[in-house]
């Protein structure tokens, strides 16, 4: 199989100095979103050892690592979306260029994404990017496995609480639910081979049939006016009595809440 | 921020940091308290590489440059010093002599198994009369037809109670003073080999020393590293790269101490106030990040020299005398920083103020790594 998994380049500390949407990046704070990597690691075992893994990310320079990342964990091939006109992107922005970017590919199989990121976490880019790109969505999914020749995967999805069996047609396009891999440890050789064998291809706007106008800021519709962390109140409570009746009590106030 | 730093260190870093933060950190007090070597985490290293970073792809090894095994050291070592000290013995003072001076017979028949972790590796120079002065040894490897016959008393070996590759110095011609001293690798199960009891060590716990005795053990001629009388030329080049790795340690036992202490002086509150920001406090976090990042520094400028095929004595010498004792400093403060708790055991920075203090000691003496720097700058 030929399979593109759409990645990103996450910041791991707290910005400072934020102005709207664009967050400084250091690449020593960025990583590869780890959300990403259960899909990254479906991809490598569907796509098989005749098959090619290509790992497509938008970002800035330093989102390179992300992909070198991907490349040490077994991608075959590493694509950099990055432009100073494609920056400021909300999600539909960037759905907009990845799915452009997945055209330029050219036949894939199978897009995939990680089902959220660890940085902000809306979730929109795959769903999105399977409806620019016309191609059936399976969300969450938990587990993959072609059938009917390859014309066709069948995957399991879980949400809130269920798990739902599907078959999909492919091409189609998945996000990965966190627990569909357990993590993998990415051993230097890994890095050794990305870094000596592989390469991290660089496409500009210019790569891309898009319309400026669509991409970047002024093709968001969304604006980011804000961030700032939020307040947690925390209650810290004491339950009274022997311990028989403190857990009566704990078992009771958790199914008051529903968590039991 | 490491302006130095390339993607590939960095890659490097992330990966060797986020292994270790998995399964390393969570056992790295017990395994200090028990003074257990973790064979289950050691196996994982192997795996990833660690046991061969700098042994060529063809021999399994991982084939990086001295810059990112520094970096692969100094994260173990933030983890766990005696597993630092493990790795970097392995690779640098056993792995790497093999593969600077064995032969390609040797090379073949002992890398790949070394660089894979599937067996372990140590230096065996050091003797009840012999430590600074090397060329003191009394251990003999004296030529008997096709074999030697060892007889030595190797002390303080790390990885002594696990190795099985053994770098022995002896001399197999004991009238010929310091040149008649070489280096045979002898294999554990050969009979009249025999590891002694684990020493009881303050710190790096983890790591099985010992002592090593060979009792008219035969070696084959084959396992004679080098050529004859070229065992200290071998024992001072292995020695070289082996002060980039114990450097590169002190940096990780000083970082782990530094974040211990960051972490305590944010969260700690005395006079209304995070203790971070009493004056003394701060002051002391300022000299700790400084030192911290001048010893690594001073290992990157040494492991760089290495990579550039330059002359690297001096700087490794520099950065191992550096990192060694800013480390004991840095350890130090973190402890006063943590006071009462910090004589815990309970809490981390007593590990590796303990741990630290070995790093002064070993792989050559702060005094002798100052004789050499000083002679160094002198001829200059």
């Amino acid at each position: 199989m030929r399979i593109a998994v759409c990645v990103k380049s996450v910041v791991t500390k707290e910005p400072k100095n934020v102005k709207g949407s664009r967050v400084p990046r250091n690449p020593e704070d960025c990583v590869l979103n780890p959300f990403d990597r259960p899909a990254l690691s479906l991809a490598l075992s569907l796509a098989g050892e005749e098959g090619e893994v290509i790992a497509l990310s938008m970002g800035p320079p330093a989102a390179r690592e992300a992909l070198y990342e991907a490349l040490a964990a077994g991608a075959h091939r590493g694509v950099l979306l990055s432009d100073p006109a494609l920056a400021g992107a909300d999600t539909l922005a960037t759905s907009r260029a990845l799915a452009a970017a997945l055209q330029k590919l050219g036949l894939l199989n199978l897009v995939m994404f990680g089902a959220r990121s660890s940085d902000s976490d809306t979730g929109h880019v795959g769903p999105q990017t399977a409806e620019l790109l016309d191609l059936p969505l399976a969300s969450w999914s938990l587990e993959a496995a072609p059938e009917e020749g390859g014309a066709f995967l069948a995957v399991v999805r879980e949400a809130d609480g269920f798990r739902e069996a599907l078959s999909l047609p492919l091409p189609a396009v998945l996000t990965v639910h966190h627990q569909a891999r357990p993590p993998e440890d990415t051993g230097l050789a890994g890095i050794q081979e990305a870094f000596t064998q592989k390469t991290v291809e660089t496409w500009t706007l210019a790569d891309l049939p898009l319309d400026p106008a669509l991409v970047g800021e002024p093709g968001s519709p969304t604006t980011v006016l804000s961030m700032t962390r939020a307040e947690k109140s925390r209650k810290c409570e004491f339950l009274e009595g022997d311990p028989q009746a403190q857990a009566v009590e704990l078992t009771q106030r958790l199914k008051d809440k529903g968590l039991l | 921020m490491d302006v130095f730093a390339t993607e590939k260190n960095r890659a490097v870093r992330r990966s060797v940091r986020e292994f270790c933060d998995r399964h390393i950190v969570p056992v790295a007090a017990a395994v200090d308290r028990e003074a257990r070597f973790p064979w289950e985490v050691v196996e994982k290293m192997g795996a990833m590489g660690y046991f061969g970073i700098q042994a060529l792809p063809e021999l399994s090894g991982a084939g990086m440059d001295t810059v990112n095994y520094a970096i692969v050291i100094e994260e173990i070592s933030r983890a766990c010093g005696g597993l630092g000290l493990c790795v970097t013995v392995h690779n640098s003072v056993a792995l790497y002599p093999i593969l600077a001076f064995g032969t390609d017979e040797q090379k073949e028949r002992l890398i790949p198994d070394l660089a894979l972790g599937r067996k372990i590796g140590a230096f065996c120079l050091t003797e009840p009369n012999a430590g600074s002065d090397a060329s003191a040894i009394e251990a003999t490897a004296i030529p008997d037809r096709d074999h030697y016959l060892v007889n030595a008393n190797k002390v303080f070996v790390t990885n002594g109670g696990v190795a099985d590759v053994c770098l022995i110095f002896a001399r197999t011609d004991p009238a010929a003073g310091r040149r008649g001293i070489s280096v045979v690798i002898a294999e554990r199960g050969t009979p009249g080999f025999a590891v002694g009891d684990l020493e009881d060590l303050s710190g790096m716990r983890a790591n099985p020393v010992s002592s090593i005795r060979l009792t008219d053990c035969r070696v084959p001629k084959t396992n004679l590293l080098g050529r004859e009388g070229q065992g200290l030329i071998i024992g001072l080049n292995a020695l070289d790269t082996g002060r980039i790795g114990i450097a590169s340690q002190a940096v990780g036992i000083a970082q782990a101490a530094l974040d211990e202490a960051t972490r305590y002086a944010k969260e700690r509150r005395q006079f209304g106030q995070p203790i971070g920001r009493h004056q003394a406090v701060g002051a002391m976090i300022a000299d700790m990040a400084t030192w911290v990042d001048a010893a690594r520094l001073l290992v990157f400028r040494a492991a760089a020299c290495r990579d550039a095929g330059r002359p690297f004595t001096r700087e490794s010498a520099m950065a191992k005398l550096y990192a060694s004792e800013a480390a004991c400093r840095v350890t130090d403060l973190a402890v006063q920083i943590h006071g009462g708790y910090g004589f815990s055991r309970a809490y981390a920075v007593e590990r590796f103020h303990r741990d630290a203090r070995v790093t002064r000691i070993y792989e050559g003496t702060s005094e002798i790594h100052r004789m050499v720097i000083s002679r160094s700058v002198l001829e200059d």
